[in-house]
């Protein structure tokens, strides 16, 4: 499941994740809970290099920028998705249990 | 338009670099220390009269500031920490300007350095701000490299910007910094070896990634009549903005805060872009560098590639821009990068002749954009 902020005063959905409603500063924040989210996808990157060893046999590596219909920007991995794609956001765990969003 | 206050009666005063190395075993406070003493070299100044302190830098941590001036033992009145990465130097000289024209300082001693080992470089990445530890570091751990290659990729898109403009300025500042002892990268670079280098996050490739090293530079800000008193040459601040978290709205960041500012900027300096000698950028990464000349009014929002192409970039060229290599190829210091360019322009006014500097300042990737700019025009005393 993934998991999207939203404020209960002014209904602005936002991520990454605050303490504070960016918009109006509630703090009236609530999660609401999906399968996937829609969005599209603005830039993409192929990683060929990491700053953290764990992730170095996963080389090369693509993320991106993907704009949720919901509102917020997402940087997300990517599959063979390009930008202009519509495509779905979904969270899986890492290997810490962290999700993480992919984008399909 | 409201009226700002200028800066007629300040001066800007010997700018300092301790040079910079890829790697030290020192921390921050010697680079930052030995800067200060060069700004007591230069100017015959007892470190008593030095009664105002902005510093800024990555690696002092736990220490700031406050915890430095113990360490080289001064007394100042007026002290800013300033943690704003590569805009620090312009909100530095903006904030002593103001704290000697109040009266709370006499002289300021403006720093920035950083360290550099083996692991400070991952560890100030992966805990850069709560954004990039919790959403961006996660995936991939690619740092700014791979946040600048998503800014870069999405501007070559909407403007048509390719690969071989990028690597014109890249080898322009090759070639200056070939001019300039203090640059560590002094090996020749070509267009083909730009275009052959191996890719670090498409479409960024190894040379449009700056080289982390450790160094510091530094400047001091009085009053004119204290600068003539003490028979110092000094540059003037014609003008100087800053802007924080500009265009939140932007889905991708296309420009920094310049445009919400700049005409403040040159109405405020009394001349225009066209006036301007030298132009010294934020190129951390070429991209950015575009991003300064659009939003500084050299050219329009979407033009750089065009303007890039129709110009010449050494320092003998139709534009000289990043006159001593920039970042690109001198190295970037952590937060001195957010001083090299204002303390290279100084030089170029004091010693070589410029009459009009621009220096302009971009920093803090907190999540997917840039969040500072700031610019200044500098001219001759």
């Amino acid at each position: 499941m993934i998991r999207l902020q939203r404020c209960g005063s002014c209904g602005a959905a936002q991520y990454p994740p605050c303490e504070i409603c960016g918009v109006c500063l509630s703090d009236a924040l609530a999660w609401e809970t999906a399968d996937a989210l829609p969005g599209r996808v603005l830039a993409r990157t192929v990683l060929h290099h990491s700053n953290e060893p764990r992730f170095r046999p996963r080389l090369p590596l693509a993320i991106g920028l993907v704009r949720l219909d919901a509102g917020p920007v997402a940087v997300c991995f990517l599959g063979e998705c390009e930008p202009g794609d519509a495509i779905s956001v979904r969270a899986r765990d890492d290997d810490t249990g962290k999700p993480l969003l992919e984008a399909s | 338009m409201l009226l700002i206050r200028g800066y007629d009666d300040i001066a800007l005063c010997v700018p300092v670099t301790e040079p910079y190395v890829r790697r030290s075993e020192h921390g921050a406070h010697w680079f930052l220390g030995l800067a200060l003493r060069r700004l007591l070299d230069g100017s015959g100044l007892a470190k008593e009269a030095i009664d105002g302190l902005c510093v800024s830098s990555f690696t002092l941590a736990p220490d700031t500031a406050i915890g430095f001036t113990q360490h080289v033992g001064v007394s100042p009145r007026f002290l800013e920490w300033l943690p704003m990465g590569g805009a620090c130097g312009v909100i530095a000289l903006r904030r002593a300007a103001r704290a000697v024209q109040a009266g709370d300082a006499g002289i300021v001693a403006c720093i920035a350095g950083d360290t550099a080992n083996e692991t400070s470089f991952r560890d100030l990445l992966a805990n850069f701000s709560t954004f990039a530890r919790d959403a961006v570091y996660p995936y991939g751990a690619g740092g700014p490299n791979g946040s600048f290659a998503l800014i870069t990729d999405a501007y070559m898109r909407a403007t048509g910007a390719m690969r071989e403009d990028f690597g014109k300025l890249c080898v322009a500042q090759r070639a200056n910094a070939r001019r300039n002892p203090l640059a560590l990268l002094q090996g020749e670079l070509t267009m083909e070896q730009y275009l052959a280098a191996r890719p670090i996050a498409e479409p960024l490739h190894l040379f449009d990634c700056v080289m982390p090293c450790a160094g510091a530079d530094g400047f001091l800000v009085m009053p004119v009549a204290r600068a003539r008193a003490l028979g110092l040459g000094f540059v003037r601040v014609l003008g100087a903005i800053e802007r924080h978290n500009a265009f939140p709205d932007d889905p991708v960041q296309s420009r920094g805060g310049w445009a919400m500012d700049r005409d403040a900027l040159w109405a405020q300096a009394g001349i225009g872009p066209e006036d301007v000698d030298v132009v010294e950028t934020y190129d951390d990464y070429p991209v950015i560098s575009m991003m300064q000349f659009e939003g500084l009014g050299f050219c329009a929002e979407g033009a750089a590639p065009d303007f890039v192409r129709r110009h010449s970039f050494t320092i003998d060229g139709s534009f000289p821009h990043n006159t001593g290599g920039g970042q690109l190829s001198m190295g970037q210091a952590g937060a001195a990068g957010g001083y090299l360019g204002l303390v290279e322009a100084m030089r170029l006014v004091l010693g070589a002749g410029a009459r009009h500097a621009l220096v302009s300042g971009f920093g803090m990737i907190n999540y997917d954009r840039g969040l500072c700019s700031a610019a200044c025009v500098l001219g001759a005393g």
